[in-house]
């Protein structure tokens, strides 16, 4: 078991620094951040110190090995650019710093920090979203299989896998907000419960493809679980049918639905990137498209860095819960 | 033939399909029909409270960023509307449009020769930090404004205070013209009568930070910190700032002078029309300036929307610039021709209640604007083909001009005019260019024949718009601001008699004179003044278009709890 952990945890890595290396440099090909940041007006020397400031005149593999912290750090603005006895610092990632946005004008740790509660907000109410709804149609269909009720659920959750969420999004907003009234047009309020209620219908609509997959999986797997033999033996003596259901049938469906959870939970951060913009919500998805505008190099790495951790976090966990509850799974290995 | 009982079961099931298909197109258009129509009016209006009353949360929102909190670099619209919540100067003015004094206790008593201004500061004014407010603070953020360590775009309008230019120059470490007389009572002395320096004192450059907060800060953080934790002495103080997304504002307790204002102030960033439109006709935000072009057209028609709404001009104009220097357009007649050509109510046709035709390069809020001006700039094919012949161009100009153009609005301002300077025989080309090369290429001498152009006042004074764009003084081997390279000395001798005079009747004759000599010899053909809308709901109070500043929030209060209202008491919607 600890072996097969190492061994996916130590892919995870490997997958985590390509991905990294492969957006470092193509931040790099796409265009000149001092440029993008300063405006078209900047005087050469503006540019000139920003990118002394930044390390940007620095060889790329330097930048890059100093971002990472092997190299000494080349931002010349960061505190940590010189020792106290004279000699350069590290400040990359292995030292646990993300730098300082371009455009921000504050640390990425701090942007990050104020953006990634709101979309954890809206991840976690997605999540509540789906379960809720997909469970308990995908239950309601299992038990009502082949009549109406599972016909017109099967369809709905057809027709909610297939609209993507740029076009329920904007038809939600047109609906509810703006001509029934019920909700805000987008944005994220102005205080708490504000916050919480300008989440409601970007959560709903995030959830929707979630909760009709859910529901199929559910069906599927619990009219499965319904012919086994222990929900057989369970009938067979007597138990209750609410009974057999809740406590033989559904639990044990319920293991693949576990695994969905863990593997969509970085879809959820990353599939906001749409729903956040639709919405005008300004988490993480809505910062990633900010900042790939203005090129802002230190947040679009960092935002990388934190969707790759994410997956394979989230892959991992979902490998080993499934290892723990399935034991054919780690016999097998 | 008689039915099989295949046969019957497929007939069966074909009307069923149908019937199903049937009801399926019936409930899709029962759920279409029943679709809530569109709020036709505002959706929540105020308590009815009388007296105004302090608190509540106000909501406003702009289409880009905000550039900083920093008055002394707070140059565009969005800086400035943030800098008039936190910041107040020694002067200000009124909705009239009249400078008024701030911190000022009154206006500034003029010296006989006009070179010397002395203000006494009011009592109780006091920074956010609750330090009051001294005479010398004045004259340090003259200093931080005009030294060339932070280099402000503020400085040009202060260049006329004795010692400026030595001190922006590092020459000298003390701008001799700023004197601090005592505590409450400092000083302004000029190289020359100057009337447009109150103008320069009242732009948001001169307003007044405390030098305690600001030295450690620049020293910590460098210049722009600033900026982003600013502390002024307006009516709100600075809560927090999400750089993209919003500042809020907290109201300032120890205002000098208090009166019923919001808790808090949000001012969201980024917002677009169409957005801001939807979501202030959904009430979520309490006022809309430049809605969409839909919304606008919707808000103009909506009766209930009427007593909530406003459109004034803005103290702008845009115009077709002619380069005086570069053929065709250094003969006169040219110029008077084109003028004369472009049928301007074609874009007030094309763009209802966003534009109004100009023609004169005074907006019609300024002094002295004359409505009745007798003017080339209006259409008349006949006159503009006479002026042709004058020029001695009577079957057209052979070489086609060449039209510089910002972008895609320019695009469209061109394609309308190209048929109508086509009928008096000038064929265009358009260049479009970036705006940075735009603004670089026009301001070289000899290089644009013709460029769509335009200016948004500094200050609500003639000389800003006339000084600025044809003074000759104003024409430079680069960085032009006078981009038609317009040369007139009596023009020049009219303004330089002007700027200083200090009979406000006289003066304004003078640049009624300058105004027609403008409009008559046509540097410009003048196009439009682009014209504001403002949307407030029912419940925000106190609200005013500001000739002076475009976002204005200083003076709302707000009605609460606003109470949601049935669409059905604005009657049958119509379609927008």
């Amino acid at each position: 078991m600890i072996q097969f952990i190492v061994q996916r945890a130590l892919w995870g890595l490997l997958v985590v620094m390509s991905v990294v290396t492969l957006v470092f440099f193509l931040i790099f090909v796409a265009g000149d951040p001092a440029v993008t940041i300063l405006g078209p007006q900047a005087r050469a020397e503006q540019i000139a110190d920003f990118k002394a400031k930044k390390g940007l005149d620095q060889p790329v593999t330097t930048q890059f090995l100093s971002y990472l912290g092997v190299l000494p750090c080349v931002r010349k603005d960061s505190p940590k650019y010189e020792r106290d006895d004279g000699s350069r610092g590290f400040c990359g990632v292995l030292q646990g710093d993300l730098g300082e946005s371009y455009s921000h004008h504050e640390s990425v740790a701090d942007v990050i920090g104020h953006r990634l509660p709101r979309t954890l907000l809206l991840a976690a109410l997605a999540i509540l979203f789906e379960l809720i709804i997909g469970l308990s149609a995908g239950i309601i269909a299992a038990l009502r299989r082949n009549r109406w009720t599972d016909t017109s659920i099967m369809f709905a959750t057809f027709v909610g896998i297939s609209l993507p969420t740029y076009v329920t999004g904007p038809i939600a907003l047109l609906l509810f907000a703006f001509l029934l009234g019920w909700f805000p047009f987008g944005g994220y309020g102005v205080d708490a419960l504000d916050h919480v209620y300008h989440a409601l219908l970007p959560s709903l609509i995030l959830a929707v493809a979630g909760a009709a997959t859910y529901a199929r999986v559910m069906r599927g797997e619990l009219i499965e679980t319904m012919r086994h033999d222990h929900v057989r033996t369970a009938k067979a003596k007597g138990m209750p049918a609410s009974r057999v259901i809740i406590r033989h049938a559904i639990r044990n469906a319920l293991l693949p639905v576990v695994t969905l959870i863990g593997l969509s939970l970085p879809f959820l951060v990353g599939g906001a990137i749409i729903t956040e913009k639709i919405f005008a919500w300004p988490g993480l998805g809505l910062l990633t498209i900010e900042s790939i505008h203005s090129l802002d190099a230190p947040v679009i790495m960092a935002v990388v860095l934190m969707f790759g951790v994410a997956v394979q976090v989230g892959n991992l966990l979902a490998d080993i819960a499934v290892a723990a509850l399935d034991p054919r799974i780690r016999l097998s290995e | 033939m008689r039915s099989t009982p295949k046969t019957e079961r497929l007939a069966i099931r074909a009307v069923g399909v149908m019937v199903v298909l049937a009801a399926v197109a019936l409930l899709l258009g029962w759920i279409v029909s029943s679709f809530p129509k569109a709020p036709i009016g505002p959706r929540y209006v105020g308590a009815g409270n009388e007296t105004p009353r302090a608190g509540g949360t106000f909501v406003f929102a702009a289409g880009s960023n905000i550039h900083t909190l920093d008055p002394h670099f707070a140059y565009d619209t969005l800086s400035t509307a943030a800098c008039r919540l936190l910041y107040d100067g020694l002067l200000d003015y009124d909705y009239d449009g009249e400078m008024i004094p701030s911190l000022a206790a009154k206006l500034p008593v003029v010296s006989d020769d006009g070179r010397i201004f002395r203000f006494e500061l009011r009592d109780g004014i006091k920074f956010h930090n609750g330090r009051e407010i001294t005479a010398e603070d004045i004259s340090w953020s003259m200093h931080r404004l005009l030294s060339e360590r932070i280099g402000s775009p503020g400085y040009p309008f202060f260049k006329s205070i004795e010692g400026a230019g030595a001190y922006h120059a590092g020459e000298a470490d003390h701008i001799d013209g700023i004197v601090v007389v005592d505590d409450k009572t400092v000083e302004f002395r000029l190289d020359e009568a100057d009337q447009t320096f109150l103008n320069a004192l009242a732009m948001p450059f001169a307003y007044p930070i405390p030098r305690e907060h600001v030295e450690p800060l620049e020293q910590a953080e460098g210049v722009d910190a600033v900026g982003r934790h600013p502390i002024g002495a307006g009516p709100f103080v600075f809560a927090r700032w999400e750089r993209g997304v919003q500042v809020e504002f907290r109201r300032f307790e120890d205002y000098w002078a208090p009166a019923a204002r919001p808790d808090r102030m949000v001012f969201l960033e980024n917002i677009s029309g169409d957005v801001a439109s939807a979501r202030f006709r959904n009430g979520d935000l309490d006022v809309i300036y430049r809605p969409s072009k839909v919304s606008r057209l919707f808000l103009r028609s909506a009766d209930a929307w009427a007593p909530y709404r406003t459109e004034v001009p803005s103290p702008s104009v845009f115009a077709l610039g002619l380069n005086c220097e570069l053929p065709p357009f250094d003969n006169v007649h040219v110029r008077r021709a084109v003028a004369f050509a472009l049928d301007r109510s074609k874009m007030e046709r094309l763009n209802p209640g966003e534009v109004l035709a100009a023609s004169q390069v005074l907006p019609p809020m300024l002094a002295p604007y004359d409505p009745a001006l007798p003017t080339r700039q209006r259409f008349d094919l006949d006159q503009a083909k006479e002026e042709m012949r004058l020029a001695g161009f009577p079957n057209g100009i052979e070489e086609p001009v060449t039209v510089w153009v910002r972008g895609e609005g320019d695009v469209r301002l061109a394609q309308l005019f190209q048929q109508e300077l086509k009928a008096i025989g000038i064929e265009i080309e358009l260049k479009q260019v970036t705006f940075a090369t735009y603004l670089r290429e026009t301001g070289k001498p000899r290089v644009a024949q013709a460029a769509f152009t335009g200016w948004h006042q500094d200050f609500p004074d003639p000389s800003n718009f006339m000084d600025i764009l044809f003074h000759s003084r104003s024409i430079h081997p680069q960085n032009s601001e006078n981009r038609s390279f317009y040369r007139n000395p009596r023009l020049d001798d009219i303004l330089d008699r002007a700027r200083p005079e200090t009979d406000r009747e006289k003066r304004l004759a003078l640049y009624a004179e300058a105004n027609a000599i403008l409009a008559d010899d046509a540097p410009w053909a003048f196009l439009f003044y682009p014209v504001d809308m403002f949307a407030w709901q029912p419940y925000v109070k106190g609200f005013r278009a500001h000739p002076v500043w475009l976002n204005e929030y200083r003076h709302v209060w707000l009605d609460l709890p606003r109470k949601r209202v049935s669409q059905s008491i604005y009657g049958e919607a119509e379609s927008p």
